[in-house]
């Protein structure tokens, strides 16, 4: 993309403005939440339990409550009567599942290493840290469950008593609402997979791993007899947060204010849902009258949060000889861990992972199913590529053996499968708006010269260099139609935007949702500053406070460019059209909204450029001088608008990556990555390369690295960064980003909203260039994380 | 308790600390600054902690305050020249080098004393000069940017 520093015709859209949020950042002054301190300020620490399945026989808080500076030691059984359980509606997808029923600390028994089974809370975090230490917990253990499929089998140890069984959930994906209907589907998937010329079928297991943010959870709870509860929470959506401590702890609605600090350091999804460490906290705050704060340490991070993945897909594929795609049929087991996180309760994901496994291809048919079931280990988490980093590493894998299978170019049965014209509706009911697939396609195909790099790869291997291309595809969520949201998560899906102009021409802006690092405060000045015609700088966007902003779903599923800055235009048009309406009459003339122009600080009518106002005087006269106005028009220039598109929609994207793999020791080098985007109108391009370079890197860390391993008691192994190894500088290659954009027509600026599925197709491309360039040993991964010694071994069998 | 005299961004600090008080606390709690962050168990991986203790980058989490008795301390809220920006701060707003924040000032305080003893570094030089540094939201490419760009920009001005 062309650099621009300056705005173009007087619109910021499209211009590299460096952020705005980074003097801030780059000079120490951000504020995150452990940056915020109050006042008589106590500090809470878990007792985290040290089992992953146990009966919690007796908690002795003697001797940490008898240290000096310990305020209170709280245990499961002190808190039932106190507050409601959850799961509460506000929480609660509309989907039918074994929902878990627990209160912030542990009742009776634990359910996973490093479960919450006491809260401390001291004057000081180094005391309260030391009376962790003293509280006595005796615990009889319990056989845990480790492996989803044998929780599955019948008469497992139960996870989650409550329950007759572990299967939290189960779905079909295809063929319709009825079992019959489901059944004649299956058949029909049955008949081609036995007349198909070419048919594969592979088991593929991608491993527990997610997101890290760098910064941790965290949560400041206030509590004022008269004024209720202020909570500084780490979250991505505080309005939702708000409404479920209005619930659970029976608190008047008006009397809870949710602020996500304006600086977060990173979220991913960790940040999203409804957390049971927010209700113990705000509870003890008002308990015990005093501010109190808890910030998760990493070791508490790793046991409790940011684990994702997870799934067994054993997936089949059905080809013509030529390659086209036919039918696909996948049978999906997710490890859920215990269940207990508000909104997603760990099945969210894998129940859209295997909604999005057609992916970017045509079928005819499919047969798709998943269950999930409850373990002893943490609950899964959402970590952007929500559920579908195992899915497109099946389907994309899929391809390639397929390819292999009928002797044909990867990329060539790629292309021919892609969907070829949009809107399209996936064979699992997926809605696909708008783009332009094949266009992206070739976009990326024109960065290599495939026919060359084939000869290239003969001549290598004849010298004993394994050198191997590979691809992958996908269609992520631009943002979440509340049609897709209030079946999925019970909440609305539209965007929402407060919009203030002050009589000295500047402009306030106000959003609920809750970025953590995606640079809103800079995307909303442009789209504000090209909308008014004025210069960023006069523009201050405060988001995450429930008491200033108004009601948003939260900062999920690329919402950021699809709903919630289509709602900031669309304020700012709304606030546009008043001005034109009563400068109109002011002038004595009669206009349409587009007869004037805002730019350069000044509203000009088009048809005569001497006719015009500078802004500041127009919203000055309208906010401070509301007289001689047009009839029915009253003054004052604020608006909150809230944006819903007409249908989901989506974006587009596809990956090549090019490797050199050490026969000798499994050791591989990427020495090329191209991606190709279509992000559609871009507001900022900058912000939008920083978005892809993050999630593909995301991607590769969790594909080569990182692992949370749990050994065969649940004992959770990984919990600290030594051990859960995360993607250095040097561990990762340089990206290029590059982009074949088409407008999307069902948001008013063109634009998409981009990055949190990204990652999804990396694995895939990642682990086709490896069995690619290892071809001549016949190679395929089914497995994740892919590392030198798995390869090795590979290539050790193959040999014998 | 240990009475100490620190010197941080020159300003001199003299407290009485428990002896077990970890620097880094010292700097975020007693100094309250705060731009120096926590993201590991104080097991000196993540570097967001990280200062210049004698004009050398040291991990914050991993010194008592005890130990810094005497020293001279710079920290992130050090490195602007009053309202100018140093080269490195303002190739990272240039390049789009952070995008949370987090783990931005302690690579800033890495990879200033980076560019003091390899004034001109290949990308591989920064790439390796940062693995004491890690970054969960750009991918790193775009703080490699931001580190060449700061580098060149020294150059220049020398």
């Amino acid at each position: 993309m062309a650099s621009k520093a300056t705005p173009d015709n007087g619109s910021w859209m499209g211009s590299r403005l460096p952020r705005r949020e980074d003097l801030r950042l780059v000079t120490g002054q951000g504020k995150y939440i452990s940056d915020i301190v109050l006042p008589r300020m106590a500090h809470a620490v878990f007792v985290r339990s040290d089992y992953a399945h146990a009966k919690i026989v007796s908690i002795d808080t003697s001797a940490a409550l008898a240290l000096p500076g310990v305020i209170s030691v709280t245990t499961g059984a002190d808190i039932v009567d106190e507050m409601r359980s959850m799961p509460q509606p506000v929480l609660l997808p509309n989907l039918p599942a074994k929902y878990p029923t627990f209160y912030p600390l542990s009742v009776d028994k634990v359910k996973f290493h490093g479960a919450p089974v006491a809260l401390v809370i001291a004057r000081d975090k180094y005391t309260a840290e030391d009376a962790v230490e003293l509280v006595e917990v005796e615990y009889e253990e319990l056989p845990a469950v480790v492996d989803p499929n044998a929780a599955l089998e019948p008469g497992a140890p139960l996870v989650n008593e409550d329950h007759p069984d572990n299967e939290i959930f189960s779905m079909t994906f295809t063929g319709g609402e009825t079992q019959a209907e489901q059944d004649e589907n299956d058949k029909a998937v049955e008949e081609i997979f036995n007349s198909a010329d070419a048919v594969i079928k592979e088991t593929f297991r991608v491993h527990r791993t997610g997101l890290t943010p760098m910064e941790p959870r965290g949560v400041l709870c206030d509590w004022s007899e008269s004024d209720g509860l202020t909570a500084w929470i780490t979250t991505q959506r505080p309005h939702i947060d708000r409404l479920a401590l209005v619930d659970l702890l029976d608190i008047p609605a008006e009397r809870v204010r949710v602020i996500a600090p304006r600086d977060q350091g990173g979220a991913f999804g960790i940040k999203a849902p409804f957390y049971r460490e927010n209700v113990i906290i705000a509870h003890m705050a008002r308990k015990l009258g005093q501010p109190v704060r808890w910030i998760e340490s990493r070791y508490e991070s790793l046991m409790n949060v940011g684990q994702e993945r997870d799934q067994i897909n054993t997936l089949e594929v059905a080809a013509t000889k030529d390659g086209k795609l036919l039918a696909l049929r996948n049978r999906g087991v997710a490890d859920n861990g215990t269940g207990e996180t508000g909104v997603y309760w760990g099945f969210l994901m894998p129940f859209l992972g295997a909604h999005e496994i057609p992916n970017t291809y045509t079928w005819d048919k499919a047969d798709i199913k998943l269950r999930v079931a409850v373990t002893n280990k943490a609950c899964l988490t959402p970590s952007r590529a929500f559920g579908h980093f195992p899915t497109r590493f099946a389907i994309e894998r899929g391809i390639d053996i397929i390819a292999h299978k009928i002797g044909m170019e990867p990329a060539d049965v790629r292309r021919k499968n892609l969907i070829p014209e949009l809107p399209y509706t996936s064979v699992t009911g997926g809605y696909y708006d708008s783009g332009d697939f094949l266009k992206v396609w070739d976009n990326l195909m024109s960065h290599v010269d495939l026919a060359n790099f084939r000869e290239e790869q003969a001549k290598a291997r004849e010298s004993g260099r394994y050198i191997g291309i590979g691809f992958g595809t996908g269609v992520e969520l631009s943002g979440m139609a509340s049609e897709v949201l209030v079946p999925m998560e019970n909440q609305p899906g539209y965007g929402a935007a407060s919009i203030r102009l002050d009589p000295r021409g500047t402009v306030q802006i106000f959003g609920g949702d809750a970025p953590g690092g995606q640079g809103h405060e800079t995307s909303v000045a442009q789209v504000v500053a090209s909308a008014f015609g004025i210069k960023p700088e006069d523009t201050l966007t405060t988001t995450g406070d429930t008491a200033t902003t108004p009601f948003g779903a939260g900062t999920i599923g690329a919402r950021g460019a699809s709903y919630f800055m289509s709602a900031v235009h669309n304020a700012c048009v709304e606030l546009k059209n008043k001005i034109v309406r009563i400068l109109a009459h002011d002038l004595g003339i009669s206009a349409q909204p587009d007869d004037f122009e805002f730019s350069n600080g000044e509203v000009v009518l088009r048809s005569d450029s001497s006719v015009k106002k500078t802004f500041r005087e127009i919203v000055e006269r309208i906010i401070m001088h509301p007289i001689n106005m047009p009839d029915g028009e009253v003054g004052g220039l604020e608006a909150t608008v809230f944006f819903e598109a007409a249908k989901p929609m989506i974006c587009f994207n596809a990956d090549l990556c090019i490797v050199d793999v050490n026969i000798d020791n499994g050791e591989f080098k990427i020495t090329r990555w191209v991606s190709s985007e279509d992000v559609g109108n871009v507001i900022n391009p900058l912000i939008v390369d920083g978005q892809m370079q993050g999630a593909i890197a995301q991607g590769l860390s969790n594909t080569m690295f990182e692992e949370f391993i749990y050994d065969d008691q649940g004992q959770q192994l990984t919990a600290d960064f030594e051990n859960y190894k995360i993607a250095t500088a040097a561990d990762l290659p340089n990206i290029d980003v590059t982009y074949a954009p088409t407008p999307c027509p069902h948001t008013p600026m063109g634009t998409r909203g981009i990055g949190e599925g990204r990652p999804s197709s990396v694995p895939g491309a990642l682990c086709n260039a490896i069995c690619d360039a290892l071809k001549p040993f016949g190679i395929e991964i089914t497995e994740l994380p892919v590392r030198p010694n798995a390869i090795w071994k590979k290539i050790q069998e193959a040999r014998s | 308790m240990k009475n100490i005299r620190v010197n941080i961004n020159g300003v001199a600090y003299q407290e009485t600390v428990p002896v077990r008080m970890l620097l880094v606390d010292f700097i975020r709690e007693t100094a309250a600054l705060t731009g120096t962050h926590v993201s590991c168990t104080y097991e000196g991986v993540c570097g967001a902690c990280t200062i210049h203790l004698d004009g050398e980058a040291v991990k914050s989490c991993l010194m008592l305050a005890v130990q810094a008795d005497g020293h001279e301390i710079t920290t992130v809220e050090g490195l602007a020249n009053g309202k100018e920006l140093s080269a490195l701060q303002q190739a990272f707003n240039d390049q789009h080098g952070l995008q949370c924040g987090f783990c931005t000032a302690g690579i800033l305080m890495n990879m200033t004393e980076f560019l003091d003893k390899n004034p001109d570094p290949t990308d591989d030089e920064i790439r390796h000069g940062l693995v004491g540094n890690l970054c969960r939201c750009t991918g790193y490419v775009h703080i490699v940017n931001a580190v060449r760009a700061a580098a060149k920009s020294r150059l220049s001005e020398a």
